[in-house]
């Protein structure tokens, strides 16, 4: 919300007792660089302004110096737990320039891949949403649940978590019989444990009490703000790019798109546990029907000239990777558009009060939890000018001004 | 001689040496047991199974630097942090340990023990307003809140248990259930379920712990305070603990009282003390490891809605057992 808008809702308290409460960028519950300052009455939060541009790395820009083969190092870094969302989402835009397709077997390794990478993540929000609400006990028996997962990776590729097995033309590790004898003991440990998990969350009273009714987004609100991933399938859109726009094997692999119509934090907590059991069953599918066959295709460094945009649900939602080549070593433009920075919209709908619906201090962390933000691939560039207190943005055409005046 | 006696008893045993050696001892049991609990070590390395982490934390907190911001009221919040630890530790000297009679021990005495609590939780009001901190003053409005919710059917709790013994003295209160069983199994077992959840309240640990929720206000009313004062604090709160169990202790489980042989009472007095506030420890820590936090909105109506009646209904269950 805008300053003036802020003053507004001031005149209009029957206390006058507002201030500003800030969280972040460094708060117990926003473990990463962002911004959100409240305005609170008593206990009741009237106003919301976000400012994510804390650690802007200048990757995009980055990535047109380096070769395509570098590349894959630097966009698996964008972020550490969706690495394999972003790694699978450059190495096919990559490969649709050069216009070729990869073996069978790897598309199921990355699908395997990119579906345990997701058992992980989801585990990993599971965790973090229940130490927001200050469920120390249930944080730290997923967390323990979560290492099944982590191991398994670890297996796989040789890292826990940074696994760089994704690369141009397929994978870099093929999967041993005896890792998916291993792979499929821990699915059935997993499975068990997320429905125990799925029980405690629809069972216990105070996760009721902390999650139902909190942090609502309408459909209609979804769709305006363009949320994505299990926040926009929590309000009950359905929508999921794995179904929607198929990608690797995801038009063959059977799987549901778990939509929950609450709209709240708690149809979020249960759209990604539903998740990770569908991921589970994917996973699966993926060992018993993986073909034989090379797991890689060798291409060349320099792809064609042309341009390749490539889609990807990754845990937190939609990624979108746009590449265009000049026929260099090097891409000439990288463009990377991360899903928390389109859930950052949503985020501030769902805390800001309104009639009939009170956001409260105690819901902040949750809601903003909610999202599952990661705002190390959320900053923009902008400029501020610390004197006079001003923040702006230059357009393409003030940047080309600029840039001719300082050529000059 | 019986001035220097008194004054050991105060300074040493049962009194503020003991209190604070147990204390710690207590809060590396809660540590470890809800460690446990969550299927982790707990404390490990200071000492044998990490028996000494509290107090190397209280020490270190002792050497760090002492902030003093420039904007808070500096005098309260200089004193603050005695006036606390000082309360819970009068608190303790009251309680009944080597005897059915605390050091302190007068006619009315239960009184003064409740209002001791409320005064921490003033005290704990005034510091987090006197830090004059955003989290602090979100967390003093929240501590006071809760104290309106907790506090009275406590007090009810507490009474019902005066009614029973027909007096407003521990040591009555301790002396029937020695002779005649515990008020746990019988008529108090509604105001031990109503007084050990309000002891979590008062306490603060979860579910209750809104005036310091970590992820929402970062440390609420204790935001401020670093160092000394911090340290004093952090031991105000396992004084209270061990305080909170002794006066369960005392109410409903019959204090230090069980079978003893004659002549060993100064061993074995303290030892069912012990024995028993260690139950009362388990049952307060496995509380804490089940729940999630609550909103301090849905603390006020859960506690005016089911505890204050149920308290009541305690008070008229003993009014009609006497």
């Amino acid at each position: 919300m805008q300053e003036e808008e802020l003053q507004k809702t001031e005149k209009k308290s029957a206390y006058e007792l507002f201030f500003d409460i800030p969280v972040g960028p460094q708060h117990p519950a926003l473990k990463e660089p962002a911004f959100f300052k409240f305005r609170v009455e008593g206990e009741r939060v009237v106003g919301v302004d976000v400012d994510v541009s804390y650690n802007h790395r200048g990757i995009e820009r980055a990535l047109e110096d380096r070769n395509y083969i570098q590349n894959i190092y630097l966009i698996e870094r964008i972020c550490g737990i969706c690495n394999v969302a972003h790694t699978l989402c450059y190495a096919q835009a990559v490969e649709q320039l050069h216009g070729k397709e990869i073996p069978p077997r790897a598309n199921y390794i990355r699908l395997m891949m990119e579906e345990l990478a997701r058992i992980h993540s989801h585990m990993l929000w599971l965790g973090v949403a229940a130490h927001e609400i200050g469920f120390d006990t249930l944080f730290m028996y997923v967390w323990r649940d979560r290492e099944v997962v982590m191991d398994l990776i670890e297996m796989l590729t040789g890292n826990r978590v940074t696994t760089a097995v994704n690369t141009i033309g397929g994978v870099r590790r093929d999967v041993s019989n005896e890792a998916k004898d291993k792979v499929k003991k821990g699915m059935n440990v997993l499975e068990e444990r997320l429905k125990y998990y799925r029980k405690v969350a629809l069972n216990d009273p105070t996760v009721n009490a902390r999650c139902s009714g909190v942090g609502i987004l309408k459909p209609k609100d979804a769709i305006r703000l363009c949320a994505v991933g299990p926040t926009l399938r929590a309000s009950g859109v359905k929508n999921d790019v794995r179904k929607d726009d198929p990608y690797t094997l995801h038009d063959e692999v059977p799987f549901n798109v778990i939509t929950f119509d609450t709209m709240d934090v708690f149809a979020r907590v249960l759209v990604r546990i539903d998740e990770t059991l569908e991921s589970v069953n994917m996973v699966r599918y993926c060992l018993d029907h993986m073909p034989n066959g090379d797991v890689r295709i060798k291409l060349p460094l320099s792809p064609p000239v042309g341009e390749a945009i490539s889609r990807v649900e990754a845990p937190r939602g939609e990624l979108i990777h746009y590449a265009r080549s000049n026929g260099t070593k090097n891409p000439e433009r990288y463009k990377v558009r991360t899903p928390t920075f389109e859930n950052l919209p949503s985020v501030s709908e769902m805390l800001t009060s309104k009639s009939d619906y009170e956001v409260n201090i105690a819901d902040i962390p949750i809601i903003l939890a909610s999202i599952d933000p990661c705002f190390s691939c959320t900053a923009r560039m902008e400029f501020r000018d610390v004197s006079k207190g001003k923040t702006w943005i230059w357009s393409l055409k003030e940047l080309k001004a600029h840039c001719s005046k300082s050529r000059r | 001689m019986d001035f220097l006696l008194e004054l050991l008893q105060i300074l040493v045993f049962p009194g503020i040496l003991f209190a604070i050696g147990l204390a710690f001892v207590y809060e590396w049991l809660d540590r470890k047991i809800y460690a446990r609990l969550q299927n982790r070590v707990g404390p490990l390395y200071t000492g044998p199974s990490g028996i000494l982490q509290p107090f190397a934390d209280f020490i270190k907190l002792l050497a760090k630097e002492d902030v003093v911001p420039n904007e808070v009221d500096k005098p309260l919040f200089n004193a603050l942090p005695i006036f606390a630890l000082t309360l819970s530790l009068t608190g303790f000297l009251a309680l009944p340990i080597t005897g059915l009679r605390g050091v302190i021990s007068f006619n009315g005495d239960l009184i003064f023990l409740i209002t001791l609590m409320t005064l921490i939780c003033i005290v704990i009001m005034y510091s987090g307003i006197s830090s004059a901190n955003r989290f602090s003053t979100v967390g003093a409005e929240r501590a006071a809140l809760q104290l309106l919710g907790y506090e009275i059917p406590m007090m009810l709790s507490a009474i019902s248990i005066g009614i029973l013994a027909s007096s407003m003295w521990v040591y009555d209160i301790v002396s029937i259930q020695a002779n005649g069983g515990w008020f746990l199994i019988g008529p108090g077992i509604l105001g031990f379920a109503i007084f050990v959840l309000c002891g979590q309240a008062e306490l603060e640990r979860i579910p209750f712990d809104i005036p310091e929720a970590e992820t929402e206000i970062v440390a609420g009313w204790l935001t401020e305070f670093s160092g000394r004062k911090l340290a004093l604090f952090r031991l105000t709160k396992n004084v209270e603990l061990l305080y909170l169990s002794g006066l369960v202790v005392a109410l409903f489980l019959g204090g230090p009282s069980g079978p003893v042989m004659p002549g060993l009472e100064f061993i074995l007095y303290p030892l069912y003390f012990l024995l028993k506030t260690l139950f009362v420890l388990f049952l307060l820590t496995t509380l804490r490891a089940l729940f999630a936090r609550l909103r301090i909105d849905q603390m006020v109506n859960f506690s005016w809605k089911y505890l204050v009646p149920l308290a009541i209904l305690q008070v008229l269950i003993v009014r009609l057992v006497v």
